[in-house]
């Protein structure tokens, strides 16, 4: 265990409506998958602690609703993020699509100190579907057209990539904030119970 | 252990209450003296914790129950804690140079040498203080709770985990305090004691004698000095008065004396052949027990106008006496005859001390009492002076009758005639009283330290110098007065040699005190300034709180209370028998009560269904059955109008997304066929360009493989119906139908193979077999032909154009795409076999064609004419059959109306699916129903459209009514509140702003903690309870009794119940959020964690009361 001090790392997921933020978040978090989710309203957050480099970094993982109609509300969210995880869908070309007004509206919510550095990953999800609809080249020529963002193509519910695309925000989130004097007191969250993401197996029809 | 725990916390509780004390005493009083009795005690109870299973081996050789030993060691390794030992160091040395001064004059007065060593020994808790003072106290104990291996037990206060820290942060506090050595005005306004008045008269008034004659034994300490630095000659004057000053003022209330008894003109006789001479006796409290002291009147009133008297004045002195009573072991009381009382203090070694004469009046017996009260808790008098018991005499009632005897004696003496019985009571009053120390004398000073004695409120009026403060003295002055008496008999010697200079200092002293006095006046004056505008600004601020409530808040409620017992206990809700009864012949008319039970209990959840739709304002109170049945009707109705004409347009949309898949597909496959065209060459050239091409696409026509999938579940039904309709109108669709089918199949075919698992990975619409796909694909092309056509004869050439410049506009690449579509369509056309099943649309069972029925002859109607004109429509549609030229084009509907209406259905799908997949009643089938209520909205509202959220709003009351129509028509009037706080509404802001003010209000330290974690100002952990009503926070059951209730309250007590709902959701859970030091991020999570898990009825039932406290505080204005 490294000794030194305790760093959080505010992460943003974003992405629109039913692309699976929330899927990647828990799978993230919580290694479960559940096809009960509903449709985020607000937000959430969950927390983890990882290692980074052999440093302890608690990252906070910000689930946002996916409606743009929303983003209003990301300005209190966004505010002093330190990675952004762009997501969507690979069987939907629009969700891919947006993915520019996504990453524009954040960097103008968020207004990070290094706009072109900051810390983007792009995660395509799904990828366990057939009928995918947007190819990995055309994803990997976006990010490379953005400032050569890392690409991640998951699949929340068979756990494909995904502890690998948030180790990655995490890693150069902390490259991004090495030079600056990381401190934070963010007391440790409440736990209240260990089950909130209990998969739910039966489908409802 | 349990013991040990217990003991921990009550050490903490004491530290907890001082702390509380004295940072009260900074807010109340803006500063605290550094001589406050709050800080003496703050330190005795940190001391207690300190000392709480210290090691003892971790202090070696330093004596145990000393924490210095403990700071010292501490010091070593940590430096605030050195810096405050030096500090320490630094106040001691000076008073133990005092203290050799003072030894000289031992061999005069044996008794008063010990007292006066001792009472030169710092304050308790001198390093305790000093770090207070210098704010290092809360670092140190800090240090030691990290490090409390090396210094304390492991049951010990500070090695607890949690208790350990809450200590040392408990001290943060007092740490961050500003401590003050000026007197304060409490010194001056408040009321203090007769006795003491006249005291303080006397010294002002003839201060230049008092401050020469004590002034004497000072000079001695200085002499001392003197011989080693005869540099400090000059300063010597001034060192005078201020030690004569302090001798005076030793005899007051000060910080380390308190006085318990004053009394003047008590006769003491010094020696045997002298007469007894009047003088001023004080009891005091030091930290080293009682002391009696007498001052002979002379020195106190100042005999020596002219310098002459000096023989006189030594001599005075000389009779001057200290006793400490803890040499003391017998008191004798003599009652005179004439009413005057006489003690005899008696020494342990058996030697009498003068006896004191006390004067007429009850002094002797209120002497007596003060000095009982002086001796407690650790010493005491006996026998007691109020026990029953005691030496064979009825001593309980000594003290009644010694006063009733000493205002007979008094009369009777007046009357001059001694009689016989007063000379009986005077043999009954003379006592012989021990004193009993029952505790060590290191205990016991430090009980009598209790600052709570010593500062008792009414007495606030020592006076407190700057020169006074323990520290200060010792470090800058000659010795303290006690040592002064102690070695005046050594001063006499001397005095003669200094007369003159005490002259000049008396004068010298006169000036400076009035100029010190003009400085405190004026002190004073700006004080009072403050306290007043204090005050007044208090009282601003309590006048604006007061208006905020009446203007803000008054809106939020009614400002008349309901009964919640009246005339039915309101708690049993609405229950099936009340409904029955308040139900007549169909008509429900007391509104009022229907609200009132509602608004207390409820409704049973049978009766939700017919209740809820005047909750809603769907029905009318007083409405008849007929009434009703036909409003329903009418609602029906209407509602199959609105579903008829989206169904119309969204048939249209999946017309279109078809043609793009296919485009998609085709280019697609292009792509991943013939590798060396696509991928490379668009991402080298700039990824832009795809977007473009892509982009042209999906403008015209988005969400196609989405919508595609999505609805795949849904549609049949809809599609269905309409090809019902057609085929129970006219035969001739059906002929239709079996012309126009064939080449739609086979795209629709194509699709599906080509995209079975899109999106979502949805298994509720793979579950449908292909027969289903093909069977909707038939029917979807009714539904466009029999939508179309009516719309076409008007427009179709214009529209044609239309769609074709559209399509060239947008589409850069259009000649690719043909070229691939051309490919496609080939494929396309190779599987064309695969997919026919002509004749099953028809027979195809309809769920909804019953409720449609009414709609049937009207569409019948409506499309007949256009079925003509559809055999065209069809054959030139074969021929346009390609992407570049959809056919299905929305007709009279724009191009924008088709993209926002596509968009809307895409979001709908997508979450129509999400909603409550867990819950019983949500099957595909009641989905369908969901996304219909949905979408028609939507379709009335294309304004706004579909916002996430609207879906959780819905399902509740389809659950309930299970019925499309109604639940539709309810939606719409919940949602004519509910609107406004979806993100285009903008009444979240307000409900924020609400909620902040009525935290304010109602829970002031809440909202305290809540401005202290700035981030609070937008309160969004309370955004989805407003949004959906705390739909998402609770579970189905007590959502329908958490909205039921909103409904009423409407009615009944607020229209902003949900504020005092999330308000009360908040109360519920304060302790935890206070106690946790939850912060904006907290929270939110905190609650997302807790949906669900809510107790409903506390939450109701507190938000009741809340509603109610409101309208009170409202009311009392």
């Amino acid at each position: 265990m490294a000794s030194r001090k305790k760093v959080l790392l505010k992460v943003i997921i974003l992405g629109d409506s039913g692309v699976g933020k929330t899927s990647l978040m828990n799978q993230y978090v919580a290694k479960k998958f559940s096809n009960q989710y509903k449709a985020t309203i607000g937000a959430d957050f969950l927390t983890k602690e990882v290692m980074v480099d052999d440093r302890l970094v608690t990252m906070q993982i910000w689930d946002t609703a996916g409606q743009e109609r929303f983003q209003s509300l990301g300005v209190a969210f966004y505010r002093g993020a330190d990675g952004c995880v762009l997501v969507f869908d690979v069987t939907m070309p629009n969700t891919f699509r947006s993915l520019d007004s996504w990453r524009d509206e954040f960097l103008i919510q968020a207004s990070p100190r290094d706009p072109e550095n900051f810390p983007f990953v792009v995660i395509g999800n799904k990828i366990d579907l057939e009928n995918r609809a947007v190819s990995a080249r055309r994803a990997q020529g976006w990010c490379h057209s953005k400032g050569d963002i890392p690409y991640f193509e998951t699949s929340a519910k068979e756990a494909i990539n995904v502890e690998q695309a948030f180790q990655a925000v995490a890693k150069n989130a902390m490259a991004q904030e090495s030079d600056v004097e990381l401190c934070s007191d963010f007391p440790d969250p409440i736990k209240l119970k260990d089950d909130q993401a209990k998969p739910r197996e039966n489908c409802a029809c | 252990m349990a013991s040990e725990a217990e003991e921990r916390q009550r050490l903490l509780r004491a530290v907890k209450k001082e702390v509380k004390q004295i940072m009260e005493e900074a807010v109340t009083r803006k500063f605290v003296h550094e001589e406050s009795s709050s800080i003496t005690s703050l330190c005795a109870a940190v001391e207690a914790c300190l000392l709480h299973c210290l090691r003892k081996r971790a202090l070696g050789l330093f004596k145990y129950g000393s924490t210095m030993a403990l700071l010292q060691k501490v010091s070593k390794s940590f430096e605030p804690a050195a810096e405050v030992s030096r500090l320490v160091a630094d106040l001691e040395t000076p008073s133990s140079t005092e203290l050799s001064g003072s030894r000289k004059s031992l061999d005069n007065n044996k008794n008063q040498s010990k007292k006066n060593s001792t009472s030169v020994t710092t304050p308790k808790y001198l390093w305790l203080r000093v770090a207070i003072f210098e704010k290092k106290l809360a670092k140190i104990l800090d240090y030691l709770v990290q490090n409390h291996s090396k210094y304390y037990e492991e049951e010990s206060l500070i090695a607890d985990p949690v208790d350990g820290p809450i200590f040392a942060s408990l001290l943060v506090g007092p740490c961050a305090l500003d401590y003050t050595k000026m007197k304060t005005s409490d010194h001056f306004w408040t009321d203090p004691p007769a006795d003491e008045l006249v005291q303080r008269h006397r010294i002002h008034s003839s201060s230049s004698h008092v401050f020469t004659s004590p002034g004497s034994p000072k000079r001695q300490g200085m002499q001392v000095r003197r011989d080693a630095s005869s540099t400090e000659e000059a300063r010597e004057p001034k060192l005078f008065h201020m030690s004569a000053r302090e001798y005076v003022e030793s005899l007051h209330q000060n910080s380390k004396l308190q006085l318990l008894y004053g009394k003047n003109n008590v006769l003491v006789q010094p020696k045997e052949d002298k007469e007894a001479l009047p003088g001023y006796l004080s009891l005091h409290q030091s930290s080293d027990g009682l002391i009696i002291m007498w001052t002979p009147n002379q020195l106190m009133n100042g005999c020596c106008e002219d310098a002459t008297d000096e023989t006189d004045r030594s001599q005075y002195w000389e009779f001057a006496m200290t006793i400490y009573l803890e040499d003391i072991v017998y008191i004798h009381c003599h009652q005179q005859p004439d009413c005057r009382g006489t003690v005899v203090l008696v020494g342990q070694d058996g030697v009498q001390r003068p006896p004191i004469h006390f004067p007429k009046g009850g002094h002797l017996l209120s002497f007596l009492s003060c000095l009982e009260n002086g001796l407690q808790p650790n010493g005491q008098l006996d026998p007691p002076l109020w026990s029953q018991k005691g030496k064979g005499k009825n001593t309980g009632k000594v003290f009644p009758k010694l006063r009733r005897k000493g205002s007979r004696l008094s009369s009777s003496s007046s009357t001059s005639s001694g009689s016989t019985t007063s000379m009986d009571e005077e043999e009954a009053a003379d006592y012989v009283f021990r004193i009993i120390s029952s505790f060590r004398p290191e205990m016991l000073t430090a009980e009598m330290l209790d600052p709570k004695a010593l500062w008792s409120p009414r007495s606030p009026s020592s006076p407190h110098s700057s020169e006074r403060s323990p520290w200060h003295v010792r470090r800058q002055l000659p010795p303290s007065p006690l040592v002064c008496t102690s070695v005046q008999s050594y001063a006499r010697s001397q005095e003669e040699q200094n007369s003159e200079c005490l002259v000049q200092a008396s004068a010298d002293a006169n000036h400076r005190y009035l100029t010190y006095m003009n400085h405190i006046k004026q002190l004073c004056d700006t004080m009072t300034k403050q306290i007043i505008s204090r005050a007044f600004y208090g009282w601003l601020a309590h006048c604006r709180h007061l208006k905020t409530v009446r203007t803000h808040l008054s809106g939020l409620v009614y400002h008349t209370a309901v009964s919640e017992d009246s005339p039915v206990d309101g708690k049993i809700g609405l229950t099936t028998e009340m409904w029955s009864k308040l139900c007549q012949n169909g008509i429900v008319t007391d509104s009022k009560e229907v609200y009132r039970l509602v608004y207390f209990g409820g409704v049973a959840h049978e009766l939700r269904k017919q209740v809820w739709p005047y909750l809603l304002g769907h029905h009318k109170f007083g409405s008849s059955p007929e009434e009703r049945e036909g409003l329903e009707q009418a609602v029906r109705t209407e509602y199959e109008k609105i579903m008829s004409e989206w169904l119309a347009v969204e048939a249209i949309i999946r017309q279109r997304d078809k043609e793009v898949i296919a485009a998609n597909l085709a280019k697609l496959s292009q792509e991943s066929t013939d590798g060396h065209i696509p991928l490379v060459r668009k991402d080298s050239s700039l990824s832009n360009e795809v977007f473009v091409s892509f982009e042209s696409e999906e403008m015209s026509r988005p969400e196609t493989v989405v919508e595609e999938s999505s609805t795949a579940r849904t549609t049949p039904s809809s599609d269905r119906k309409t090809s019902m309709e057609l085929s129970i109108t006219s035969s001739t669709i059906d002929r239709a139908v079996g012309t126009d089918t064939p080449p739609m199949p086979i795209k629709k075919g194509h699709l599906y193979q080509d995209s079975p698992d899109d999106g979502l990975g949805d298994s509720l619409a793979r579950g449908s077999s292909t027969t289903t796909e093909t069977d909707r694909s038939k029917t979807d092309s009714v539904g466009d032909s029999g939508f179309l056509t009516p719309l076409t004869p008007r427009s179709l050439p214009a529209d044609v154009t239309d769609r074709i410049t559209m399509v060239t506009k947008l589409s850069v690449d259009s000649a690719v795409l043909d070229e691939e579509n051309a490919n496609t369509q080939q494929e396309v056309k190779s599987r064309t076999n695969s997919a026919h099943e002509d004749g099953e649309s028809s027979s195809k069972p309809d769920s909804l064609s019953t409720s449609r029925t009414s709609l049937d002859p009207r569409a019948g109607q409506d499309y007949e004419p256009g079925l003509e004109v559809k055999g065209h429509l069809s054959a030139s549609r074969e021929s346009l059959l390609s992407p570049a030229s959809p056919a299905s084009n929305g007709g009279i509907y724009s191009a924008e109306l088709l993209d926002s209406v596509a968009l809307n259905l895409h979001r709908i799908d997508k979450d129509v699916q999400r909603c409550d997949r867990n819950y019983h009643y949500f099957n595909c089938e009641n989905l369908d129903k969901l996304r219909n209520i949905m979408c028609t909205y939507v379709w009335q509202h294309l304004d706004v459209g579909y916002v996430q959220g609207m879906c959780d709003l819905v399902a509740p009351l389809l659950v309930i009514f299970d019925d499309e129509s109604l639940a539709y028509s309810c939606f719409c009037q919940l949602m004519k509140r509910m609107s406004s706080n979806f993100p285009h509404g903008g009444a979240m802001d307000t409900h924020f702003a609400n909620m902040r003010s009525l935290i304010q209000i109602l829970d002031a330290e809440l909202f305290e903690h809540m401005h202290q974690h700035g981030d609070y100002t937008h309160f969004y952990f309370c955004y989805r309870w407003f949004l959906l009503d705390f739909k998402r926070e609770l579970i189905y059951d007590d959502v329908f009794a958490v909205w039921e209730t909103i409904w009423a309250a409407k009615h009944m007590t607020s229209s902003h119940f949900v504020l005092f709902i999330a308000l009360a959701l908040v109360q519920v859970y304060r302790e935890i959020i206070l106690d946790n030091n939850m912060d904006f991020t907290d929270i939110i999570k905190f609650f997302n964690e807790m949906a669900e898990h809510h107790n409903t009825k506390q939450v109701l039932k507190i938000a009741r009361e809340l509603v109610a406290r409101l309208q009170t505080l409202i009311d009392n204005k």
